[in-house]
C-alpha cells in the first residue's frame, strides 16, 4: 500500500514539474504576445457583473459595449495621431460577480497591472460607487454605464464619467409626467402619493428628484408615505400594509428587477389598486412580464432608453444589436453602454494619443451627436455625469409598451387612471 | 392600523413562517445528526426551484406536484453527494472548518453548474390562479394562495419528519446520534448509513422547499443566498437539533420581521410622539435575534422550554 502511494506521489510530482515547465513556456509566450498586442491595440477594461444578482443587466451592458467595439474595429479602429495609424480596440473583460469589493479590486487591477487606457462598467449604483474611487487614484478614465446615483459624481473626481443620466431625473420626470396628466384632466389635483424605494443611493436620488419637482409645483401631489426597504427582500407584507393604510392614490417605488417582481406580485395578492403605479426605472422588462403576466399592465417607468424611440440611429442600434447577439434588445441597459464605448472612442481619437490624462481631457469636451439615447446628444457635465432626458413608458395589455412622455417621442396615449379590474 | 389589519398581518406572518420552516428544516436535520453546517443547502434550494421550473416548462407539470417529485430525486442526489464527498470528512462533535469549506465549495460548484445550464436570466413560474391571486376574507384580510400552499407543504414536512423521527428505526437512529453519537454506535447504530440517509433526507427537504419557493419568487443560479442567514437564525433559535424548534424559530422570526415595522412605539423628542421602525431596518432583526439567542439561550427556544418543563 505504502509502495503504491509512493509510486503515485512520484508520478504526480513528475507530472507537476512537466506541467509547470509547460506553464512557464506558455506564460512567456503569452507575455511576449501581449507586449506586441499592447502596441497594436487599445486596451479597454470592462468590469461588469455577468454572474450574481445583477448578471442580466450586466450581460446586456457587456453586449452593448462589445457591439460598439465590433463596429469600431470593423471600420478599421480608432485613428491615433501619435502612432500615425488606426488601432483596434482590445476588450479586457472582468466579471465582478455582483460583488462590490471584487468590482473595485478588478478595476484597480485593470488600471494598474493590466494597463488599460480606460475602464467601462459599474452596474449598478452599489458596484459603481465602489469602483469610482479607483479612477482618480490611478489617473485612468472610468466611465460608468450603469450607475446613475448623483453621490458618485459629487465628490470632485476628475477621471470619473457616467453615460447614465442622474437617477434623480427619473423621479423628476415621473413627477413631471404625473403633473402633465393632472394638467390634461386625467388625474385630479392634490392626489396622495406613497413612495417606497430601495435603501440605496438610487432610491434616495429618486425620492429627491420627485420631491424637487413636487416642492416647485405646489398643490399637485401630497406625499403621505416615504419609506425604504431592504434590497433583495423576500416579503413585503408589512410595508404594503402600510401603503394600504396610507390611503394613497398613487404608488411609486424604485426597485431592482427581482424586488420589482416580488413586490408587484405581493401587491396584486393583497388586492391593492392605485390610480398610477411605477417602479422607477423598472417596468417593461420581458422577465417581469413573463413572471407577472397581465399583472404588469399599465405600470409606467422612467427609463434611459427605449427601442420605441423614433430616431433612425436608435432603430439601427436595435437592429444591429439583434444581429450581433441573436436576441432583441431588452429594456434600456445596452444603449448607455453602447454609447459609453462610442464616446470613449471619440475621446481617444480627439486626444490623438493613448495618454490617459489627454483622454480624460478629451472626454470632458466630447459630444456624441448621433447618440441613440433620448435627446440624441451625449456629453458630460462638469461633474462627469451626463444629463439627457428620460422617456416614460407604460406597459399596455398583450405585452405592448408605449412611450407616453414626452409628447414628441410618444408612441401612444397614457392610460390614466389605471382601470380597476 | 385597525385590529383586523393586525390580524391580516399576523396571518401573513404565519404563512411566511411556513416558508421559513420549509427552507430551514433540511439544514437542521443535517446539522443535528452530522454536525455539518450545510452551506450547500442554498444550492439545493436553487436546484429545487429549477427542477420545478423545468418540469413546468417542458412537461406542464404543476410546480406543487413538481415539488413532491423533487423529494425522491433530491433524496437520491443527497445520498450520492454524501457518498462522493461528505463521508470523507473527519468525524467531530462540533462543526469543523473542513466541513464548512467543503460545503461552501460545493455550493459554488452547484451555482456555476446552474449558470452553465440555465444562464443568468431571472426565471419564474407563472400560474396566475396560484401566484397572482389570494383568498380574501372580508375587505381587509387577503391570504396569498401560493403562500397557503407552501404553508401546508411546510406543515406536511414537519409532520412527516416527526413521524420519521419517532416511529421509525431510522428516526430512532437519528435521535440516538443527535443525543450521543458514541453511545449510539456502542449500541449498534450504523452511523455511516444513518448519516447517508440523513443527508439524503436533508437534501430532499431542500429540493422540496426550493421547488415551492420557485412558485413564490423569481430565481437565478444565485437563488438561495438570502435564505441562508435566515435558516441559520431559525435553527439557532430552534435549538440547532430540534425539528419542532425549527417551527417555533420560524414563527418567531417571521412575526418579529413582519411586526417590527408596523408596531408604533412612543418616543420622546420635544414631547411624546409615535415612532415606527423604518422598513429598511428590517434586515437587522435576524442579526440581532441571532446574537441575542446565542448569548441568552444558546440551546435555543426548544432548550429553554425543555429546561422550564424539567424545572416544573
Amino acid at each position: 500500500m505504502r509502495g503504491t502511494l509512493t509510486f503515485v506521489g512520484k508520478h504526480i510530482r513528475r507530472n507537476m514539474i512537466v506541467a509547470m515547465a509547460f506553464g512557464g513556456i506558455i506564460t512567456l509566450c503569452t507575455g511576449s504576445g501581449r507586449a506586441v498586442a499592447a502596441d497594436d491595440t487599445i486596451k479597454i477594461g470592462v468590469v461588469l457583473p455577468t454572474t450574481g444578482s445583477e448578471s442580466k443587466p450586466g450581460q446586456y451592458q457587456k453586449e452593448g459595449i462589445e457591439l460598439a467595439i465590433k463596429q469600431i474595429n470593423d471600420g478599421g479602429g480608432i485613428m491615433v495621431k501619435s502612432k500615425g495609424k488606426k488601432l483596434k480596440i482590445e476588450e479586457v473583460f472582468y466579471d465582478d460577480s455582483t460583488d462590490s469589493k471584487k468590482s473595485a479590486s478588478l478595476v484597480e487591477r485593470a488600471m494598474s497591472s493590466d494597463s488599460v487606457v480606460a475602464v467601462l462598467g459599474g452596474y449598478s449604483t452599489a458596484l459603481g460607487t465602489a469602483e469610482s474611487v479607483m479612477a482618480d487614484r490611478y489617473k485612468t478614465p472610468w466611465i460608468t454605464t450603469g450607475a446613475g446615483a448623483t453621490a458618485i459624481f459629487s465628490k470632485g473626481y476628475q477621471y470619473a464619467f457616467g453615460s447614465l443620466s442622474p437617477v434623480a431625473l427619473i423621479g423628476t420626470t415621473s413627477a413631471e409626467f404625473l403633473g402633465s396628466l393632472v394638467d390634461q384632466g386625467k388625474l385630479k389635483k392634490g392626489l396622495k402619493v406613497a413612495i417606497v424605494v430601495e435603501n440605496t443611493d438610487h432610491g434616495t436620488d429618486y425620492v429627491n428628484g420627485f420631491n424637487e419637482w413636487n416642492n416647485k409645483h405646489k398643490g399637485y401631489f401630497e406625499v403621505v408615505m416615504n419609506e425604504k426597504f431592504e434590497l433583495g427582500a423576500t416579503d413585503f407584507s408589512s410595508i404594503l400594509q402600510r401603503v394600504k393604510g396610507s390611503h394613497a392614490d398613487i404608488f411609486l417605488s424604485d426597485a431592482h428587477l427581482p424586488d420589482y417582481i416580488t413586490m408587484q406580485r405581493q401587491y396584486l395578492q393583497n388586492g391593492l389598486h392605485h390610480q398610477m403605479i411605477s417602479y422607477g426605472a423598472r417596468g417593461p422588462e420581458a422577465n417581469a412580464r413573463q413572471a407577472l403576466g397581465a399583472g404588469t399592465d399599465y405600470i409606467f417607468a422612467g427609463i434611459w432608453w427605449s427601442n420605441k424611440l423614433p430616431y433612425p440611429q436608435a432603430k439601427k442600434f436595435a437592429a444591429d444589436y439583434k444581429a450581433f447577439t441573436g436576441h432583441d434588445v431588452d429594456s434600456w441597459y445596452a444603449a448607455p453602454a453602447y454609447d459609453g464605448m462610442r464616446i470613449v472612442a471619440q475621446a481617444i481619437e480627439k486626444a490623438g494619443s493613448l495618454d490617459k490624462t489627454a483622454i480624460r481631457d478629451a472626454l470632458k469636451k466630447a459630444e456624441l451627436t448621433d447618440s441613440v439615447l433620448p435627446g440624441q446628444k451625449l456629453k458630460f457635465a462638469a461633474n462627469g455625469q451626463s444629463e439627457y432626458p428620460f422617456v416614460i413608458t407604460q406597459n399596455k395589455p398583450d405585452n405592448k409598451v408605449d412611450i407616453v412622455y414626452p409628447k414628441d417621442a410618444a408612441t401612444g396615449d397614457p392610460v390614466a387612471p389605471i382601470p380597476n379590474k | 392600523m385597525s385590529a383586523v389589519e393586525y390580524l391580516d398581518l399576523l396571518l401573513k406572518a404565519l404563512l411566511l413562517a411556513g416558508v421559513y420552516a420549509a427552507m430551514a428544516v433540511g439544514m437542521t436535520v443535517v446539522y443535528g445528526v452530522m454536525k455539518i453546517v450545510n452551506l450547500a443547502h442554498a444550492g439545493f434550494l436553487m436546484l429545487g426551484a429549477y427542477f420545478a421550473f423545468e418540469l413546468f416548462n417542458r412537461f406542464h407539470i404543476n410546480p406543487v406536484l413538481g415539488a413532491v417529485l423533487a423529494i425522491p430525486v433530491f433524496f437520491l442526489f443527497g445520498m450520492l453527494v454524501h457518498w462522493v464527498l461528505v463521508r470523507w470528512l473527519p468525524k467531530s462533535d462540533t462543526p469543523t472548518l473542513a466541513s464548512l469549506l467543503l460545503m461552501f465549495g460545493f455550493w459554488l460548484v452547484l451555482q456555476n453548474f446552474a449558470y452553465a445550464i440555465w444562464g443568468n436570466e431571472d426565471q419564474s413560474i407563472l400560474i396566475p390562479s396560484l401566484n397572482l391571486s389570494a383568498v380574501h376574507i372580508g375587505d381587509t384580510i387577503s391570504l396569498p394562495k401560493d403562500k397557503l400552499v407552501v404553508f401546508a407543504a411546510a406543515v406536511f414536512c414537519m409532520v412527516v419528519l416527526q413521524i420519521i423521527f419517532h416511529r421509525s428505526w431510522f428516526g430512532r437512529s437519528m435521535r440516538a446520534l443527535i443525543q450521543n453519537p458514541y453511545g449510539a454506535q456502542i449500541v449498534g447504530v450504523d452511523d455511516q448509513r444513518t448519516a447517508r440517509l440523513t443527508f439524503g433526507l436533508g437534501t430532499a427537504f431542500a429540493g422540496f422547499a426550493g421547488a415551492l419557493l420557485g412558485i413564490l419568487l423569481s430565481f437565478n443560479p444565485d437563488f438561495g443566498r438570502p435564505f441562508l442567514l435566515r435558516s441559520f437564525v431559525i435553527i439557532v433559535l430552534g435549538g440547532l437539533e430540534s425539528v419542532s424548534g425549527v417551527a417555533l424559530g420560524a414563527v418567531v422570526l417571521a412575526i418579529l420581521e413582519t411586526f417590527c415595522t408596523v408596531i408604533p412605539f412612543p418616543w420622546y423628542h420635544q414631547g411624546w410622539k409615535t415612532y415606527y421602525l423604518p422598513p429598511s431596518y428590517q434586515p437587522v432583526v435576524p442579526f440581532v435575534l441571532l446574537v441575542v439567542v446565542l448569548v441568552i439561550m444558546p440551546k435555543g427556544l426548544a432548550g429553554l422550554f425543555n429546561r422550564k418543563w424539567k424545572t416544573a
